[in-house]
């Protein structure tokens, strides 16, 4: 039987090859998009998977109160608090800090940077690092010791070469002894390191480290299996408070199933993440094969004329109605498996288009069982989706009906196959209207006034090597070559958080306030440099002596210290007094939706993290480059020479909404696609059906605009009906998912108006082929086939 | 083997009731070959589809083989129809999807028939109906005197008890119209009871008994033999 039923369902496609591509192709599109969302969200889904035991390991944020709020912080947990975890609290059973931090490693004359991290011997255990050579508990024994990752290790050494005990040179300064060779980290990784030293390199000399006073660590622990969590986070929230008397500074455990999904705080408690894209992906997918289905139900039913003296003289020859169903059902599964091997072709062409566009390395994997079964599972769903209703609707003729030559059916599938049209093109124009809200907010924000000019503007990691110490050289250097306008250092990347800190005080100062103030340090001509300019006063001297007390601050400030005359008004951050001597504009960094926090500057090269420099405009920039790197292998040498554009490390920072705007746009162009292939498929049989008709029409003197017209019209209602549905829910989407940046567009109607007039435009350009093909057939062909 | 009393079929829209059965009442002994005449819309046809269980009568009985069946539900007619009635059509009726074989075949599977015997019993229908050259072919590739050959074949594959026949010569030429004519014959005088609706004089000469209806009732019943 099963035979005979695939046997037909192939034959139907072969018999109708153009409706069957129709649905094939529609519904390939369908399965490619889902399963290209779906290796996406499995790969979204799957971090941090190395970590054996990763529901007993957690990070350690802290939750910092200002100005009433809570306020979550990452790398910012003092030195001591991962000891005294491990020491006062029994259910955390291992402790480990993490600082992460590049470094330059020499071999022989290879050199190399590499990211890596300062960590305690516990972070073996709690990240189940897999020694390759070497082993876990010798590790960390020695303070110049260094484990390093396979990759590191194949960078630096020979191939096979046992390399514990060899050395390596860091920074030009110090040597370190291979300790141990680990597996490298998986890409889906939240933490990635290609190194590890013991963290005293990093701590000793730096006596601060060692109270409660600084948070500049990440703290890791992993717990006890049985024990419950939400009583050793109460254990951990009380720590902080009992060491330090500060009850507005609280270390809570944050699970390792939360680091890449929901790390989203508000109010110190998580609000979400890229979850939220996970979620909204699946159900885009989901939506995509929906339209497609819909297609198959809508063609299949529109032709059951066609089927229904099969579906007669299969029930007059003894046929139930679950054998038919089962037929049908059949035929729609054949065509979703077609659909499906189409689709593997696409996913292979496609996937690295793709992997560029989500920057990821995602790969279909034919052994893994996951990938094959959710490939079968697609299938069985969208062969299911698409064929269940035409089974129904199709195996519901009455013999009797059918024989008589007048099928009829119980099934109103006309209203049906409206509703569906409706609802593919009001998803489509959802999917329109919020790709375009997306990019128009995402331009929104990058053209946002920033207070700094970041074109132009080159960025050189300082620290590590000569830099800082050279750095009057390299910029007197650099000036006299007429290439660059000007040069200047800072201790953080000038678009981060960097530090702050809520103890700096000023004379009007409310009590309570704790207001968190960014400081930062900078060389005279970084001002110049960045293209920020000061408002008031003056910039830094050229001594770092004439100006040890000298501050600028921000706007934003001089707002809080709120004096006719802030020049000259004094603030204080311990036993310092400072003098306001500038205000520079405000400028934004870190959340670059939101406002950022007041600014103080001072000025210092010391512990500079970035070089910033401005080429003279009108100059060529890779003749500056050139230039750049010639002076730095001067004055830093042996260190390979880096650089990055402001504009680009900006960018970077939408990558996320770059990433769904981009997306979104894809997806609908593909509903539209998809959409318009079932308008096209539905148009051809309803002209078909109204052969006599027009025939008659034209007989009897009717215009081929007019029959043009007659045939387009009951599409062009049911767009406009998709539109009435569209409009409101994507405004609805569109308006809560803009609450989310306090910087935003508001919607304006030209959107709406934009993407009806493109779903209109697109779809009547579908439909007229149909239409103009219909009406210019001779009438007497037509009316000769009655 | 078919005693219909009283039998009684309305067709409603809604502001008017069509009487397509009035009170009809008649019986075909098995073995008999019946025809049934009359003007169109006389109610051959809905008769012919009650007494193939194809659709319900509104009142009255019918007695299948002894059985009342007026008032089986459509699982309990499909079961009784797979097993004792063929169907021949004036519009053949054929899947065109299914070839020659493969149509006639179809009334097997449903009745369960495992693929050896049928293919078995096809091929012996097949020959019978001189056909068997076109076995692998599909519908539209054969004259319309064949595709009726295919379907009589395809009516009488099951060995059913019964053969209705509606108008099967009405879309053929008078040579290929006798040639099925015959065919339903040399059925009947192996002891299948045929019952056939027609319009011709000439069809229902090959018959017993030819009934004649109109307004949905029998005006007369005319012996042949």
């Amino acid at each position: 039987m099963i035979k005979n039923y695939f046997k037909i369902a192939w034959r139907n496609v072969l018999r109708n090859k153009g409706y069957s591509l129709l649905n094939i192709f529609g519904l390939a599109i369908g399965i490619t998009c889902a399963s290209l969302i779906l290796l996406w969200v499995e790969d979204e889904t799957s971090y941090d998977e190395s970590i054996k035991d990763k529901n007993l390991v957690f990070k350690i944020p802290t939750n910092q109160k200002y100005d009433g709020e809570w306020r979550t912080f990452f790398m910012a947990t003092p030195g001591p608090l991962a000891g005294v975890l491990k020491e006062e609290i029994p259910e955390i059973l291992k402790t480990t800090r993490l600082r992460d931090q590049d470094f330059l490693f020499s071999v022989n004359d290879k050199n190399v940077k590499s990211f890596g991290a300062y960590a305690d011997q516990d972070i073996i255990d709690i990240f189940n690092l897999d020694f390759i050579e070497g082993n876990a508990k010798e590790a960390f024994n020695s303070k110049h010791g260094i484990v390093i990752t396979q990759k590191v290790a194949s960078i630096l050494f020979e191939k096979n070469k046992k390399v514990i005990g060899e050395t390596i040179e860091v920074d030009r300064k110090h040597s370190f002894k291979v300790t141990g060779v680990i597996k490298d980290l998986p890409d889906n990784s939240t933490h990635h390191f290609s190194w590890l030293v013991p963290f005293e390199n990093f701590t000793d000399g730096k006596e601060w480290s060692k109270d409660y006073g600084s948070n500049f660590t990440d703290t890791f622990v992993k717990i006890a299996s049985g024990v419950n969590v939400d009583e050793v986070d109460e254990k951990v929230r009380a720590i902080l408070p009992a060491k330090t008397g500060d009850e507005e500074t609280k270390a809570i455990l944050f699970s390792a199933n939360d680091w890449h999904l929901r790390d989203n705080f508000k109010d110190g408690k998580i609000i979400g993440g890229r979850i939220e894209y996970v979620q909204l992906f699946s159900l885009i997918a989901l939506i995509i094969l929906a339209i497609a289905c819909v297609n198959f139900m809508n063609l299949a039913t529109a032709r059951s004329q066609k089927r229904a003296t099969e579906v007669g003289m299969r029930k007059a020859l003894g046929s139930g109605r679950k054998q038919l169903i089962f037929q049908f059902i059949t035929e729609s599964l054949l065509t979703a498996g077609l659909a499906s091997i189409i689709s593997v072709i696409g996913l292979l062409l496609l996937l690295p288009e793709f992997n560029l566009l989500v920057d990821k390395n995602l790969s279909l994997d034919y052994t893994s069982p996951l990938h094959v079964f959710s490939l079968l599972a697609i299938t069985l769903i969208s062969g299911l989706l698409a064929g269940l209703y035409p089974a129904f609707y199709l195996s519901g003729f009455k013999p009797i009906d059918v024989l008589k030559g007048n099928p009829k059916n119980s099934w109103n599938a006309s209203l049906i196959r409206k509703c569906l049209v409706v609802g593919q093109f009001a998803t489509s124009i959802v999917l329109i209207i919020g790709t375009i809200i997306v990019y128009q907010q995402v331009d929104h924000i990058k053209n946002r006034n920033l207070g700094l000019d970041k074109d132009n503007l080159i960025e050189i990691p300082a620290a590590g090597g000569e830099i800082i110490k050279n750095f009057k050289l390299i910029e007197q250097e650099l000036t006299s070559t007429g290439l660059v306008q000007s040069t200047g250092l800072m201790n953080s990347h000038i678009l981060s958080e960097g530090n702050n800190t809520s103890s700096i005080r000023w004379a009007g100062k409310p009590e309570n306030s704790d207001i968190l103030i960014s400081f930062r340090t900078v060389t005279p001509n970084f001002f110049d440099a960045a293209g920020m300019s000061i408002k008031e006063g003056r910039g830094f001297g050229k001594s770092k002596a004439i100006d040890s007390s000298s501050v600028l601050i921000t706007e934003t400030f001089a707002k809080l210290i709120n004096t006719d005359d802030v020049l000259g008004s004094k603030i204080y951050w311990g036993d310092d007094e400072l003098i306001v001597t500038g205000v520079v504009e405000d400028y934004l960094y870190g959340d670059m939706y939101g406002n950022s926090d007041p600014v103080v500057f001072f000025h210092e090269d010391e512990g500079a993290d970035y070089m910033y420099i401005k080429p003279t405009e009108g100059v060529k920039t890779s003749l500056v480059l050139d230039k750049i790197e010639e002076i730095f292998n001067i004055y830093n040498p042996g260190f390979p020479f880096e650089y990055n554009f402001v504009d680009d490390s900006f960018n970077s920072k939408f990558k996320s909404e770059q990433m769904i705007g981009d997306l979104s746009k894809i997806f609908a162009i593909i509903a539209i696609l998809i959409s318009c292939i079932g308008l096209f498929g539905l148009s051809a049989y309803m002209a078909e059906q109204r052969k006599k008709e027009i025939g008659v029409r034209k007989v009897l003197g009717s215009s081929v605009l007019k029959i043009v017209k007659l045939l387009s019209k009951d599409f062009l209602i049911l767009i406009f009906v998709a539109l009435l549905f569209a409009i409101p829910l994507a405004w609805f989407i569109m308006h809560n998912w803009l609450q989310d940046y306090a910087y935003r567009i508001n919607i304006s109607w030209w959107i709406f108006a934009l993407a009806g007039f493109m779903v209109i435009s697109i779809a009547m350009l579908t439909v007229s082929f149909q239409a103009i093909k219909a009406a210019t057939a001779n009438p007497i062909k037509s009316l000769r086939t009655e | 083997m078919i005693k219909i009393t009283n039998l009684e079929k309305y067709y409603e829209t809604e502001e008017v009731q069509t009487i397509a059965l009035n009170k009809l009442s008649f019986e075909v002994k098995e073995g008999e070959f019946a025809a049934i005449m009359g003007p169109s819309g006389c109610g051959k046809s809905t008769l012919l589809n009650i007494l193939g269980l194809l659709d319900d009568p509104d009142g009255g009985s019918y007695l299948f083989n002894g059985i009342e069946v007026a008032g089986y539900n459509e699982s309990k007619r499909a079961q009784l129809r797979k097993h004792n009635i063929g169907f021949v059509f004036q519009s053949f009726n054929l899947i065109d999807e299914l070839t020659v074989f493969e149509n006639v075949e179809l009334p097997l599977i449903y009745t369960g028939v495992k693929p050896a015997e049928r293919k078995e019993r096809v091929h012996e229908v097949l020959e019978k109906m001189q056909i068997m050259h076109r076995r692998k072919h599909f519908p539209q590739q054969l004259s319309g005197g064949q595709q009726q050959r295919v379907a009589v074949a395809r009516a009488v594959v099951n060995k059913p008890k019964l053969i209705l026949a509606d108008e099967p010569t009405g879309n053929l030429d008078s040579t290929n119209g006798n040639e099925v004519m015959d065919l339903l014959t040399e059925l009947n005088e192996a002891g299948t009871t045929i019952i056939m609706v027609t319009h011709s004089e000439h069809d229902a000469k090959f018959s017993h008994r030819i009934i004649r209806m109109l307004d949905g009732q029998k005006v007369t019943e005319n012996i042949l033999v």
